[in-house]
């Protein structure tokens, strides 16, 4: 099929008026100086509502009597892609083995949630949290104290109701 | 003429010795057929019924540890009937076991783990509760986890035709069998029993020394030749974040067949960095200032042709920690500097340590690697058996006096304090730094290339498994430096297969070997010594 052409009538300069646009514009701005419709948050008092699938910053599972649920297997470390996991594994005085060291370098991190798709005990989670603000850069390197103190859920990607996704 | 035979494996033909069975002529093809029981080194009870495979012509499948490969024998190792076959077995093998692996640390290089996923079932269909058994401590390095054991027998089976001195058995029948010690002996005294942990094919026997320290898929094997005694036995270093976390035994027939002692196998942690000389300085006592390499090398060269211009001798002090290249370029320099004796000093044990079941394989009393090729470079032994002492000849020297290697420990305070030029090449600060002129870090073995000659004469190489901390260099480098400054023939040599060459075309027990020659097993050297028991 051979192409068509289609031919615009383009006005004469002098010929046109803008007049008619330009009314159209102001009317869209006056209707919504009548009636606005809100964009923006008012920010911290307001807050977005977080998806809760939202991958944020790291929270570690804790047993009921306080100790960390990771088993130091070494399987987050291996996973990451970003390679933000220092991990050092140790044996506690129960004879269990348990982290000595557990470090996320939260600036390294990509927020993928492999480690938490990988955890073979359900410990290390992302969660539904973005407010990360520190003064320092070090204070990002979150050890696993701080790690175990985070109050904030994590991401529904995981029910905890059903931690196997059974 | 060795009688052999050939047979059909998989519908490749293979041409085997005689008397070799299906599962090792199935490895010269590079078909590993799985197996628990079977291992090179030891008998074949042909229990674990795990390397089943189907002949045709015989009514059943057959054990192919132990079934000898006839002319003309059609063998399938993969149809359909053998497979079904070890995915069953593997399935009961999973029925007890606790699948812990994420706090095993034998995960990553278990072989349950590997077959399993190569060709078991994905779901267990077993129902009933799991036998638990918890751990125990079997002595010595070595704890026992009951739950994770496939009852090989491997480990009742090395301590009793290897180390030939019966700790372990099987109590129990069927499935309640357990392995265990006898009453409250155990292993601790045994000495070469951390092998049992080598070759569990399981997380069942794991060394306390390694527990939950690393996991094996982050450690790099690098090549080596163990550093603590004579022996030569080559063995893997296995590194993680710059730091020797275990050494394993490597194969090798000739030395040490799959085995090595726990004396050496326990003794890795000075290779991982101390309190290391990092920097090259000169000066003596309160002067010393550290430098670069050129300015203190440099110094170093013009106070040498000066001593030399003085008509003052030259004497050394090597250590038999140094590898053939490090010492022959110390002989080369001494030569340029007009000749002097070397002498060095070794630790020594009381007694011999041999593996009876293997009886080439020796704990040697020479705790050190390279004695014999110290030796071979017409280096002289002092001291005592505590690598003390010895030293008389060296304290009131006021030639030229080059320490490499020894640290010196039990030198007196003035040591080298008269001595015209006092130069220590060490990986370690020397005890005595004050009275010396020029300190030059060099690299440990673990850090750098280089040979090692074995109490028989078999120079053995290895590798570098560890980044050398700050400035330290390799000491032939160094040495080779010095003497060419000081007008030696030759080129230095930019690569330590250079350094050997040279050391090859210069002394005759070496001629003729090269890197080459030597390979990852090693050569023995033109005049080696002829051991009991070999």
């Amino acid at each position: 099929m051979p192409a068509t052409v289609k031919v615009l009538r383009r006005p004469a300069p002098g010929q046109t008026s803008y007049l008619r646009s330009a009314l159209k514009g102001m009317g869209l701005t006056f209707k919504h100086m009548v009636n606005p419709k809100k964009v923006t948050l008012q920010y911290p008092e307001e807050r977005l509502e977080l998806s809760p699938r939202w991958r944020g910053t790291h929270v570690m599972e804790v047993h009921a009597d306080g100790r960390p649920k990771c088993v130091a297997c070494g399987l987050c470390p291996t996973v990451c892609p970003a390679n933000c996991i220092r991990l050092v594994g140790g044996e506690d005085d129960m004879g269990n083995r348990y982290p000595i060291v557990y470090e996320i370098d939260e600036f390294r991190c990509i927020f993928c949630g492999m480690c938490q798709e990988v955890c073979p005990v359900e410990a290390i989670h992302v969660g539904q949290h973005f407010e990360n603000a520190e003064y320092t850069r070090d204070r990002f390197v979150y050890d696993l104290d701080r790690l175990m103190e985070q109050d904030h859920p994590s991401t529904l990607l995981w029910d905890p109701s059903d931690p196997r996704s059974e | 003429m060795v009688e052999t035979v050939t047979l059909t494996i998989d519908g490749q033909e293979v041409t085997v010795p005689k008397g070799t069975t299906i599962l090792e002529a199935a490895e010269t093809l590079g078909n590993r057929v799985p197996h628990y029981c079977y291992h090179p080194g030891l008998s074949r009870p042909a229990q674990c019924r795990l390397c089943l495979v189907e002949v045709e012509g015989a009514p059943k499948l057959q054990a192919s540890c132990v079934t000898a490969a006839m002319p003309g024998q059609v063998v399938h190792t993969q149809s359909e009937s053998a497979r079904a076959q070890r995915r069953g077995v593997l399935e009961f093998y999973l029925k007890n076991h606790p699948l812990d692996c994420p706090i095993c640390d034998q995960s990553g290089e278990c072989k349950l783990q590997d077959y399993v996923h190569e060709e078991g079932r994905a779901h267990g269909r077993s129902r009933e509760p799991k036998r638990v058994l918890g751990r125990d401590d079997f002595g010595g390095d070595v704890l026992f986890y009951g739950d994770r054991c496939v009852m090989c027998t491997r480990c009742v089976r090395f301590m009793n035709e290897m180390a030939q001195d019966p700790r372990l058995t099987v109590v129990e029948r069927g499935n309640r069998s357990v392995i265990d010690t006898f009453f409250e002996e155990g292993l601790a005294g045994s000495p070469y029993a951390g092998n049992i942990v080598d070759i569990c094919p399981v997380g069942a026997l794991v060394s306390k020394d390694f527990l939950h320290k690393a996991r094996a898929w982050d450690l790099d094997h690098i090549p080596s030749i163990c550093p603590n005694c004579s022996q030569g036995c080559n063995i893997d270093l296995h590194v993680r974040d710059n730091l020797v976390q275990r050494l394993k035994p490597r194969d090798n027939p000739e030395v040490n067949q799959h085995w090595m002692c726990d004396y050496g196998r326990h003794r890795y942690e000075w290779m991982n960095h101390g309190t290391r000389l990092v920097a090259p300085a000169r000066g003596r006592g309160e002067g010393l200032a550290t430098g670069t390499w050129e300015a203190v090398l440099s110094d170093l060269a013009d106070e040498l042709a000066e001593a030399r211009e003085a008509g003052l001798g030259v004497r050394a002090l090597a250590s038999p920690f140094a590898s053939n290249e490090d010492l022959a370029a110390l002989r080369d320099l001494v030569e340029a500097l007009g000749g002097g004796e070397i002498v060095f000093r070794s630790p020594r044990a009381d007694q011999e340590i041999p593996l009876p079941g293997f009886p080439k394989l020796v704990r040697r009393r020479d705790l050190a690697p390279n004695v014999r090729g110290a030796e071979l470079l017409g280096m002289r032994r002092v001291g005592g058996e505590d690598a003390s002492g010895g030293l008389e000849s060296l304290v009131g020297f006021d030639g030229i006096l080059l320490v490499m290697g020894d640290a010196l420990l039990d030198a007196p305070e003035d040591f080298g304090a008269g001595a015209r030029v006092l130069a220590c090449l060490g990986t370690h600060p020397p005890r005595v730094a004050a009275g010396a002129t020029h300190l030059l870090p060099i690299r440990t073995h673990a850090e750098g290339e280089g040979t090692f000659t074995n109490v028989e004469g078999r120079v053995q190489r290895f590798w570098p498994g560890l980044h050398a901390p700050g400035e330290a260099r390799p000491a032939w480098q160094v040495l080779a430096f010095l003497a060419a400054a000081l007008g030696a023939e030759g080129e230095v040599p930019a690569l330590a297969a250079e350094a050997f060459a040279r050391l090859a075309a210069d002394h005759a027990p070496f001629q003729g070997l090269s890197y080459e020659v030597l390979g990852t097993r090693g050569a023995l050297v033109n005049d080696p010594v002829s051991l009991p028991g070999a």
